[in-house]
């Protein structure tokens, strides 16, 4: 269970104004909310790559910030992030960043080859054709190959814990779309505890057990998808109403962009 | 009354900042030295990352500094023997080419292009991982960037300094006499004679000491820049100028601290 405990953080303006959550263990969590609101901080409050100004982050009864002398380092071997870019390490092949992934102590209990057998499997949980990948560095793959990869990393230790940061972002729909279906069949059959940054608010609804809305540094809303989509809370429309429309906004244009593609190629000449 | 006492002082707050950063940053270097020390005698820097820093940073910087060294050389010998031709003896000349290039050129040239293709490589790439959030990748795998990516690198700089600086000595001095002997025409044997004649051992241990301190403050330095890098590709600029700015005082700083503790 991951307890956050009235979470304040401040750079130049606030952050995080007193935020408390408790995620149950197996549950997988959305957290959406505009840009700027803290998503990602909360999110890296979680494993200590963000400290925060007041309160504390609990994860199975262990402090994050306030705990014995190597808690944090634990709980980070039991936690696995995908970050929004990826985050891979550009000297290092696919081989080398996902066995990264396995703790030190880890690799050298379970040898060589049972660490490369780890690393092919994880890779094939993301759908990534492992021998086509694995020699590869970071700048040979596409941006969905290099977020599977990500997403390899982080699940190759076989962590307790997921955090995904925005982890569709950038993608395009299918892809995006392959994504969330991997986020949600690693969640059923792994039974870990997610907790999903991201401002696909449908793909979110679709794949998560609860979702939580974070506007001015404070969460607005947290309960079921049923809940959010018949919630009246005017910061929760409001929300979902500027998402619709800038996901209306954005397929038309798309569409716009797609005749004016078709047309040039009908006529030879532009229109 | 107000704005007076605030324009007098202005400097004294101005002073106290720039106090208040240099503390924080000595501090900060200090922790991340004392943490690759720990991480070095504990033996848990990879063996492979300190080789391939320790290659790119003296092989690949031995053609730039031997030039470097080269010119250094040709130029000392050359406004040497302008000078002391019809005033001095110019066997003198193999002794101030050769002092002049192993207590003071050699090192401190060295260190210069060391700063330029070692330190700012260093910062730009650990300022790069930093805003791609890689550190933050590493940390999150549990992993300790100062074994990682500090240790290696300032082990590296310590052994490649000494071997790249004792070679620029060399090859420096050579270009000297060689120099000598085209423009003023003084023979190789006068040359020799003149070196021999003031030459000290301890001289040489001098500049190879320089050497390692400059090998351990430009790593250093670098990396700690490199760690607090902010704010995307133009932060990554900004890290990799002020760390340039910041190991060019230290190394000059540290050059001129050398004479008075280590030479009277």
């Amino acid at each position: 269970m991951i307890e956050y405990r009235d979470i304040y953080k401040a750079f130049d303006a606030p952050v995080l104004t007193g935020v408390s959550l408790t995620v149950p263990e197996g549950e997988t969590l959305a957290i959406v909310g505009p840009s700027g609101t803290g998503k990602s901080v909360l999110l890296k409050t979680t494993i200590g790559l963000i400290v925060p100004d007041r309160g504390d982050v609990v994860i199975d009864g262990e402090s994050v910030f306030c705990g014995r002398t190597g808690a944090l380092q634990e709980i980070r071997q039991k936690a696995g992030y995908v970050f929004q870019n990826a985050a891979l390490f550009d000297s290092f092949n696919v081989y080398e960043n996902v066995a990264l992934g396995i703790q030190e102590h880890e690799a050298r209990r379970l040898g060589q080859r049972e660490v490369a057998r780890r690393v092919w499997h994880a890779l094939e949980d993301v759908n990534l054709d492992p021998l086509a990948v694995l020699p590869k560095l970071p700048a040979e793959l596409s941006g969905g190959m290099r977020k599977r990869v990500g997403l390899a990393r982080a699940i190759v230790g076989r962590p307790q814990i997921l955090l995904y940061d925005e982890p569709v972002t950038g993608l395009d729909p299918v892809n995006a779309a392959s994504v969330e279906r991997l986020i949600e069949t690693i969640a059923d059959k792994t039974r870990v505890t997610s907790i999903i940054v991201t401002h696909d608010i449908e793909g979110a609804l679709s794949i998560c057990d609860r979702i939580g809305l974070l506007e001015g540094g404070k969460l607005r809303f947290i309960g079921t998808p049923q809940e959010f989509r018949r919630s009246t809370e005017p910061l929760v429309r409001a929300f979902a109403d500027r998402q619709a429309a800038a996901l209306t906004a954005m397929r038309s244009e798309r569409g716009a962009h797609r005749r004016r593609r078709t047309e040039l190629t009908s006529t030879g000449r532009p229109s | 009354m107000a704005s007076v006492a605030h324009v007098l002082t202005g400097p004294l707050r101005a002073f106290g900042r720039v106090g208040e950063s240099v503390a924080r940053h000595a501090g900060d270097m200090a922790l991340l030295a004392w943490r690759s020390m720990v991480a070095t005698f504990r033996g848990q820097v990879a063996f492979r990352d300190f080789i391939n820093q320790a290659f790119a940073m003296g092989v690949q910087s031995l053609p730039l500094v031997l030039v470097t060294a080269i010119l250094s050389g040709i130029v000392t010998s050359q406004q040497g023997g302008y000078q002391f031709t019809g005033s001095i003896p110019l066997y003198i000349l193999g002794s101030v080419v050769t002092n002049g290039v192993v207590l003071e050129l050699g090192p401190v040239m060295t260190a210069i292009v060391f700063i330029g293709r070692v330190g700012a490589r260093i910062t730009a790439e650990l300022g790069t991982m930093q805003v791609s959030e890689q550190i933050d990748a590493i940390y999150s795998l549990g992993r300790d960037p100062v074994r990682m990516l500090a240790a290696p690198r300032i082990l590296a700089g310590m052994l490649a300094m000494p071997a790249l600086v004792g070679l620029a000595n060399g090859v420096g001095a050579m270009a000297g006499m060689v120099a000598a002997r085209s423009t003023i025409g003084l023979g190789y044997e006068s040359f020799l004679y003149g070196a021999r004649l003031y030459w000290h051992s301890y001289d040489l241990f001098y500049s190879l000491m320089k050497a390692e301190v400059f090998g351990f403050i430009i790593p250093l330095i670098s990396v700690h820049m490199g760690l607090l890098t902010r704010g995307g590709a133009e932060g990554v600029g900004r890290a990799t100028t002020a760390s340039v700015v910041f190991m060019i005082i230290a190394i000059l700083v540290a050059d001129a601290m050398f004479p008075p503790l280590f030479l009277n």
